[in-house]
């Protein structure tokens, strides 16, 4: 059994879509759940944000990060078939009224989930506000894969301020706050602006749901591989989250804890890319 | 017929094992087994006692008809294929994963406990015979014979869902398709097997093995749906309403953590984390898979069961050094013997009556040492009749780049949580009748799901019960609507 790859388009200099047909999932995908894939019989189980689940199929915002989203990349065209997509695991977001809302996103994971979260959040009669951003005009993605299209405001960044507004979503959504255009903040991307997000939002009691990006293997809590400090209590990011309370996460360790393989995947990276510049891919 | 007396030979036949110089250093299979001259020669120890009695019978949870195999191995000793044949055919009417259990099960404490040869010298070697069965059967395909003789000659009596794919579930599931059911398991991994298949290692279980068994279901016409996370993927009652019952299999999963200062630290493993990279992820191999593991050169694994003993033996396959540390005394430890045998030979070292109070990392936030405090036991008991055991106010500290935490796991919550009507108690475990029947009807549960951490005997056990149980209550339910 596999899963087949129904489309696929770069977007920008470091990231992809991709369209899998995976009908068990998308019956049943609700905004802020994700799902495990595997590439082929030696891969290792990702977890991965989903853009959107429609007739059958659902698409990803994959970076080409290592081994596994390498072999995506490169290997597996349009056609093709994945070993295994899991899900949808993890819990929804709370999707009701909140007033006005802000889905905050700095990297790949969470600009697919702006896409999907502010969508729903529409539809519930919510003032929509989407803050993307992007190190630079490279890696910004074409129009049509931004959240414009279900936010009623639309803010697009980059660090160095080659396309749009320079800065970062923490410096447009410190403006938003000072006008007192924020009711709630959901927020994904790196984990690094997550904390910094936790402290802008704090002083003003602004609630702040983001995706708590755990290394994982089974995403289902049954090998405790995601465990995160939250509240002083370990939870598991797969099962309990993944969006927490960013303002009881103890983000240091979360942060800590993501990079526990660097090794082992730089090694697998660097073999991976020797490989396909041997085969002349690269 | 009359029966000659046998004469009593107070010694095992000895099943070979790989030297330990050889096997340290990788997952195949320790034990070797019989072959078939040295299993008719530990089959004629037996004494046969009737079958009404035999009290190795008693000692097996799902009451396989010992002697009545071991019996076979004898009587049709001149045709080697016969004798198995027969001798499996005893086997499959109360177990149908020998090849599992001969493996896996504590048959000291179990069937081999209770054997009368062990009052005058070694028990019966029970469990290497019916893994002989299994194996030399799989080998010769003695399987398929009987499978083709097995399979059902009506159809279409009813459809169930099964949950989970371990050994409750998958022992349902044939037993089902056996009587004429059209059965589904529903299965949250990519690979069928359960801890089967995630937890136990290469060196204990070879997944070919596994992979054969689970093999034999999809013959009997069952359907593995995988990557399906029931209370997800599809909720309780959307089963309910597309069969007529399910079965809830779905193990007992979660690792229990301790919470204590540095739990977060990076090279603390709970043991299913590190057990499924190596087993079902094939971290071993890495980087040829990859899935990475990553272990230092001092490893601390902490419980003394068999995930314990599991994770320490992968831990030392991987180059590892490995202490196991408890804070009961040695007669506590849970293991079965031949696990804790093999890991001694292997080099595990242990340490008892140690509870681990700290673990201590370095400036890159990796764990560096494990701080314990020092137990001892009282002579007052605990229900289960283990010691009680009190701390002392002394302190160790063990140096360590890698712990294991294996100190027990709890039911996944993920279907009670979404299923309302579903009945649980404090531990997690799901509530069930004296049909394994759950709080919603048409619902049946077994295996560690109602348990908490059993073995696979009882949780095959009560997938066996169960399937009779769901056929009693289709037919009920059909009676009634007719
Ligand atoms: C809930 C959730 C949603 C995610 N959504 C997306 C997404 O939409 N798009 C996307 O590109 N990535 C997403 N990720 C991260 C994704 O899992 C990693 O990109 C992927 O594992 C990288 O694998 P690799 O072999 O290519 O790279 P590696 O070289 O193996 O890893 C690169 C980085 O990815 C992270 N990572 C590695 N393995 C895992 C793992 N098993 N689980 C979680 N993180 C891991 C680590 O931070 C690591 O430093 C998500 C992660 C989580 C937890
Ligand atoms: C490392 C280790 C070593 C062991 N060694 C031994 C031994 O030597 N001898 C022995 O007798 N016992 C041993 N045990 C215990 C034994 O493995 C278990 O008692 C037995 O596997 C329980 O079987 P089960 O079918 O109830 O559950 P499991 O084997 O746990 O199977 C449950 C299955 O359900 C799936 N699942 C869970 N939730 C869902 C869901 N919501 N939807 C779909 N699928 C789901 C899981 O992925 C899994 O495949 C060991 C256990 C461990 C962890
Ligand atoms: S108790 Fe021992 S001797 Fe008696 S039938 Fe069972 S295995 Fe044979
Ligand atoms: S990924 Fe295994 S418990 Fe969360």
């Amino acid at each position: 059994m596999g899963y087949k790859i129904t489309k696929k388009e770069n977007l920008s200099a470091i990231d992809f879509f991709m369209e899998v047909e995976a009908p068990h999932v998308a019956r049943s995908w609700k905004p802020g759940q994700f799902v495990v894939l595997i590439v082929d019989e030696k891969g290792e189980r990702v977890p991965m944000s989903v853009y959107y689940a429609e007739d059958g199929k659902i698409g990803m915002f994959i970076r080409r990060h290592g081994v596994t989203t390498f072999k995506l990349w490169y290997e597996k065209q349009v056609g093709d078939e994945l070993l295994s997509v899991a899900g949808p695991l993890g819990k929804p977001i709370e999707v009701k009224y909140y007033g006005n809302v802000v889905f905050a996103s700095d990297a790949v994971c969470a600009q697919a989930e702006s896409y999907a979260t502010l969508k729903a959040m529409k539809e519930a009669g919510n003032y929509t506000i989407a803050i993307q951003s992007f190190e630079n005009k490279d890696n910004v993605y074409p129009e049509k894969f931004l959240a414009k299209p279900v936010a009623d405001e639309h803010y697009l960044t980059t660090d160095d301020g080659s396309v749009g507004i320079k800065g970062h979503y923490l410096d447009v959504l410190k403006e938003l706050i000072e006008k007192d255009k924020v009711d709630i903040v959901f927020a994904g991307g790196k984990l690094g602006s997550l904390k910094k997000l936790a402290e802008l939002t704090r002083p003003y009691g602004i609630p702040t749901i983001v995706t708590v990006r755990q290394i994982m293997v089974d995403g289902t809590g049954m090998c405790g591989s995601c465990r995160i400090l939250y509240d002083g209590q370990i939870k598991f990011a797969c099962r309990d989250g993944p969006m927490f309370d960013a303002h009881k996460v103890d983000w240091d360790d979360v942060i800590k804890r993501d990079a526990r393989f660097v090794e082992q995947q730089n090694l697998a990276r660097e073999r991976y890319l020797q490989k396909l510049r041997e085969k002349g891919v690269i | 017929m009359v029966r000659k007396r046998p004469k009593l030979i107070k010694e095992r036949v000895p099943t070979p094992e790989r030297p330990v110089e050889e096997r340290v250093k990788s997952f195949v299979e320790v034990n070797l087994g019989y072959d078939f001259a040295s299993a008719v020669k530990e089959a004629e120890r037996c004494l046969q006692c009737p079958v009404e009695y035999a009290p190795c019978i008693k000692g097996c949870p799902v009451h396989i008809n010992i002697p009545g195999f071991i019996g076979k191995l004898v009587e049709h000793r001149d045709d080697p294929n016969k004798a198995v044949k027969e001798a499996l055919r005893v086997i499959w009417g109360d177990n149908t994963l020998p090849a599992v259990t001969g493996r896996v099960c504590p048959q000291e404490e179990q069937c081999e406990m209770n054997c009368v040869m062990g009052k005058v010298g070694d028990p019966i070697n029970i469990g290497k015979l019916e893994r002989f069965v299994a194996d030399y059967a799989r080998k010769h395909s003695i399987e398929d014979e009987l499978l083709a003789e097995m399979r059902p000659s009506v159809c279409g009596k009813g459809k169930v869902a099964v949950v989970g794919a371990g050994p409750a579930g998958l022992t349902c599931a044939g037993e089902l398709a056996k009587l004429g059911y059209d059965v589904t398991i529903y299965e949250a991994l990519h690979k069928p097997g359960g801890v089967l298949i995630y937890g136990i290692p290469e060196f204990r279980l070879p997944k070919e093995i596994l992979d054969k068994e689970i093999a034999k279901l999809r013959e009997l016409g069952v359907e593995i749906k995988l990557d399906h996370v029931v209370g997800k993927t599809v909720t309780l009652e959307e089963l309910l309403e597309e069969y007529d019952a399910v079965f809830i299999g779905t193990g007992a999963g979660t690792p229990k953590l301790l919470n204590i200062p540095g739990i977060l630290l990076d090279r603390i493993y709970s043991a299913n984390e590190f057990l499924t990279r190596v087993n079902l992820m094939k971290a071993y191999k890495f980087p040829e898979y990859d899935e990475p593991i990553a272990v230092g050169k001092k490893t601390i694994v902490i419980g003394a069961g068999n995930t314990a003993m599991d994770a320490a033996r992968s831990a030392l396959r991987l180059g590892s050094e490995v202490t196991i540390a408890y804070r009961r005394g040695r007669e506590d430890m849970t293991a079965r013997i031949e696990e804790i045998q093999h890991a001694e030979e292997e080099g595990v070292k242990f340490e008892f009556f140690l509870n681990p109070v700290e673990f201590i990392g370095d400036e890159n936030g990796r764990v560096k040492a494990v701080k314990f405090e020092k137990m001892k036991p009282l002579e007052e008991r605990d229900k289960k009749g283990k010691r009680k055991i009190v701390g002392t106010g002394e302190y160790v500290t063990l140096e360590a780049d890698t712990v294991i935490i294996a100190i027990g796991l709890e039911p996944n919550r993920i279907i009670s949580e979404e299923a309302t009507g579903l009945k649980v108690n404090p531990d997690g475990t799901l509530v069930v009748d004296e049909n394994l029947m759950t709080s919603i009807p048409g619902v049946f549960a077994g295996g560690d799901a109602i348990r908490g951490e059993a073995t696979v005997i009882l949780a095959m056990g009560d997938g066996k019960r169960a399937a009779k149980a769901i056929c009693d209550y289709i037919e009920k339910k059909r009676k009634a609507n007719a």
